[in-house]
């Protein structure tokens, strides 16, 4: 017997449409690489699925003014090879370089990653670091949040009922930032992270640094940006002994959000090294190719 | 419901579930079983087929999805009907093969890589069969398989030559 049914949207109205009804639970598909490993589990979670994979707005990366407008459906692979991308938002190309394989990539989407809202998802850091936004569009309205007050848990997001997302959006970074996605993974394909962060800066002319952004992943059962952090390393010269001092900053910010747990011993020292590996990759870099610190 | 889309070459027009998924379509409804089921939540790679000549996992594919799409399987792949392709030869040549189950997956990995990547490196190679996973012979012998096939291609001048056998450097002709 069918356990659940198909219905493919034409445009994004439609697929609103047809995800209000009342009279059926619907949920959206793009990739399906969470939803219909959600489905196999518990077959009779929804009663349908949309289709939204071929919504033409939902597609497309798009430069408009000094925003960069990412459809929900794109998947991890377009957005690796994407030109815009890679040239104002790196940080997330290299987020969605890191994601399972090559079919995961293929087939899940960027508004899926944001959707499911799982705690190790590699986009949320990135898009964190980028102060990304959610568009969602209901029968209702259309309306943004920041990525960090959508996301309220672990697949626990502020969707509303027959809501769907429909774009991520950022503003593109200052040219002279540079911006670093690190994972750590039990292996190095398919493998869900155990911590991840994403960092993003650069230096004013006097070789301080003028702008920084650092969102660990996995980390906290919330995503954004760890502001006590980047406090503390504004307006300093880079260093080891001011990235250390920033490692151990973060391990108190996640201890103050997550508390401290049972895999604490193992993720303190982890996210300590991986955030004094990124601000050294991404300072670094800076110093080599701008050793006058000039512009 | 009613779907068409090309399969292996040729148009087709099936009825499918709703939600049945891409895997048991070509398994269940049209008995291409070459495509195998392992762990069935996009983990193992062996359900792995092309869809407009981009590499998915089978399992994780709603048939409905692929409506109007052009859908490669391990029975699509070599251009005489039930003679292996250069890259199987290569398998074969190699020991790339024990238990055969993940073999399909892989190969269509390999054909992925290659349509995009003519002259991959070992790492590069590594990287794309890293959503396949085998547990007979390791990796090494399926890696030398998809590198002799991509120099193979470059030295001749059609890519697909069925008839030829690859030997690995230095040996001898089988």
């Amino acid at each position: 017997m069918q356990r659940f049914g198909y219905t493919r949207a034409a445009c994004i109205a439609e697929a609103i449409a047809l995800l209000s009804q009342a009279e059926s639970r619907s949920a959206p598909i793009a990739g399906g690489t969470d939803l219909l490993i959600q489905l196999r589990i518990n077959p009779t979670l929804y009663d349908r699925v949309v289709d939204v994979s071929r919504i033409p707005e939902l597609r497309c990366i798009e430069q408009i003014g000094d925003e960069i407008v990412i459809g929900a459906a794109v998947s991890f692979s377009d957005a690796i090879s994407n030109p815009v991308l890679q040239n104002t938002a790196p940080v997330l190309a290299q987020a969605c370089r890191q994601i399972g394989a090559v079919q995961i990539r293929n087939m899940g989407t960027i508004g899926g990653n944001v959707a499911n809202a799982a705690a190790c998802a590699d986009t949320l850091p990135a898009l964190a670091c980028l102060n990304a936004r959610v568009e969602i569009a209901t029968e209702q309205s259309t309306f943004d949040l920041p990525i960090s007050e959508f996301i309220l848990g672990p697949n626990n997001t502020k969707l509303p009922p027959g809501g769907l997302i429909t774009r991520i959006r950022f503003g593109i970074p200052h040219p002279l930032n540079r911006g670093v996605f690190i994972k750590l993974g039990r292996r190095n394909a398919m493998a869900i992270s155990r911590l991840t962060v994403a960092v993003m800066g650069r230096l004013d002319a006097n070789g301080t640094i003028r702008e920084i952004r650092v969102a660990p992943g996995s980390a906290t059962p919330t995503i954004g940006r760890f502001t006590p952090v980047e406090q503390a390393l504004i307006r300093q010269k880079p260093s080891i002994a001011l990235f250390e001092h920033a490692g151990q900053l973060a391990v108190e910010e996640m201890a103050r959000i997550s508390g401290r747990r049972w895999s604490s011993e193992y993720k303190e020292p982890v996210l300590a090294a991986l955030v004094v590996q990124a601000l050294d990759q991404v300072f670094s870099e800076i110093a080599v190719a701008n050793p006058q610190g000039a512009r | 419901m009613n779907i068409a889309f090309r399969l292996n070459g040729k148009d087709v027009q099936v009825e499918v579930r709703e939600d049945w998924n891409l895997l048991t379509l070509l398994r269940t409804g049209l008995g291409l079983t070459g495509t195998k089921e392992g762990c069935g939540v996009g983990e193992c790679g062996v359900c792995s087929v092309l869809v407009d000549g981009r590499l998915v996992n089978s399992c994780l594919t709603l048939a409905a999805q692929i409506e109007g799409r052009e859908v490669v399987t391990i029975e699509g792949l070599s251009p005489q009907e039930g003679q292996p392709n250069d890259l199987q030869l290569a398998f074969i040549e190699y020991g790339a093969v024990q238990c055969g189950f993940c073999t399909p997956g892989m190969v269509l990995a390999g054909e992925a890589l290659l349509a995009t990547n003519p002259q991959p490196t070992r790492m590069e190679i590594r990287e794309a069969i890293a959503g396949n996973l085998c547990r007979c012979t390791g990796y090494q012998q399926i890696v030398d398989a998809i590198q002799a096939t991509a120099e193979h291609r470059r030295h001749t001048a059609s890519s697909i030559n069925p008839q030829e056998v690859i030997t690995p450097e230095g040996g001898q002709d089988a």
